[in-house]
């Protein structure tokens, strides 16, 4: 063994990918969470708004620059383009990369229920 | 209408100071209306108004205009040019007070940062490195052109109060954002 690997169904996750998305910023968590179904951009931030009751709101600077690199980092990717608005959709490393990390904040709850 | 020119310099990490500038002279009633040459700020006269200016800097976004400019306007952003690899954008403070801005994490502020670094100190670097240096000794040891080597010198002086005080700001960018 030369590097800890992440095995998940089998098939081995890039650790640099798990180093950096695993912890994410909210940003990378809703573009995941909401690309479920394809989206845009814009889409996402409305998306968060509505299920966090206007608690959060996304910004374009943001949203493009994750969106970029997400999907240069192969987590997200090209549908189509609609009114010069491009749609994106979850891969499925992107959907092993988002189960990580929901594992991650349950196991903090969890800690933090325990303890409190 | 009467209009307002400005002449402001603003070394590479500024764009902070740039953004407050622009908000600072809206809310004294002068708009914003386009930056031109080596720093000449175009202004006209409006009634005073609180609004956020923000500077992006994302060469995908440029070479992806329509398609980056959408997301920025759909989110309520105006956008207002390019200059110099840098987009401007702006939108009036809400009404309960919220100023808004472009970017919503410190992760993200710092990748804008790294594009700056990469589209604007990295030639600068590389120029220094290959060209003002060498050229700066041989004026010296070479070709014993003191004239020569005094304004090279002064250019070599500039150059490094400009990498000093961009490492400082970056620095200091790092620090508060916690990294």
């Amino acid at each position: 063994m030369y590097r800890t690997d992440i095995y998940l169904e089998g098939r081995v996750m890039d650790p640099h990918i798990k180093k950096v998305y695993v912890p994410m910023t909210e940003t990378a968590f809703f573009i995941l969470l909401c690309l479920r179904t394809p989206n845009h951009g814009y889409g996402i931030v409305q998306r968060v708004e509505e299920l966090t009751a206007g608690g959060i709101r996304l910004t374009p600077g943001t949203m493009y620059g994750s969106l970029s690199k997400m999907e240069k980092d192969r987590l997200i990717r090209f549908v189509r383009e609609e009114e010069k608005r491009k749609l994106y959709q979850i891969t499925d490393l992107g959907l092993e990369v988002l189960e990580l990390e929901l594992k991650r904040i349950e196991r903090l709850y969890k800690i933090a229920r325990e303890v409190m | 209408m009467e209009t307002k020119k400005q002449f402001k310099w603003f070394t590479i990490y500024e764009y902070e100071k740039e953004q407050e500038y622009l908000r600072r002279m809206h809310r004294e009633g002068w708009k914003f209306r386009k930056v031109s040459g080596l720093g000449m700020y175009h202004f006209e006269a409006c009634v005073p108004e609180d609004v956020v200016y923000q500077l992006d800097y994302n060469q995908e976004g440029l070479a992806h205009k329509d398609e980056y400019v959408q997301m920025f306007r759909d989110c309520g952003w105006e956008y207002l040019q390019d200059y110099a690899g840098y987009s401007y954008f702006r939108k009036a403070v809400s009404e309960d007070g919220i100023a808004e801005e472009i970017f919503c994490d410190s992760e993200s502020r710092m990748q804008m940062m790294e594009r700056v670094f990469k589209g604007r100190m990295q030639p600068l670097l590389v120029l220094f490195c290959s060209v003002l240096i060498p050229q700066f000794i041989l004026s010296l040891t070479v070709y014993h052109c003191y004239p020569l080597a005094v304004f090279l010198g002064c250019i070599l002086a500039i150059y490094l109060l400009i990498f000093a005080s961009c490492s400082a700001k970056y620095n200091q960018y790092k620090n508060s954002s916690g990294h």
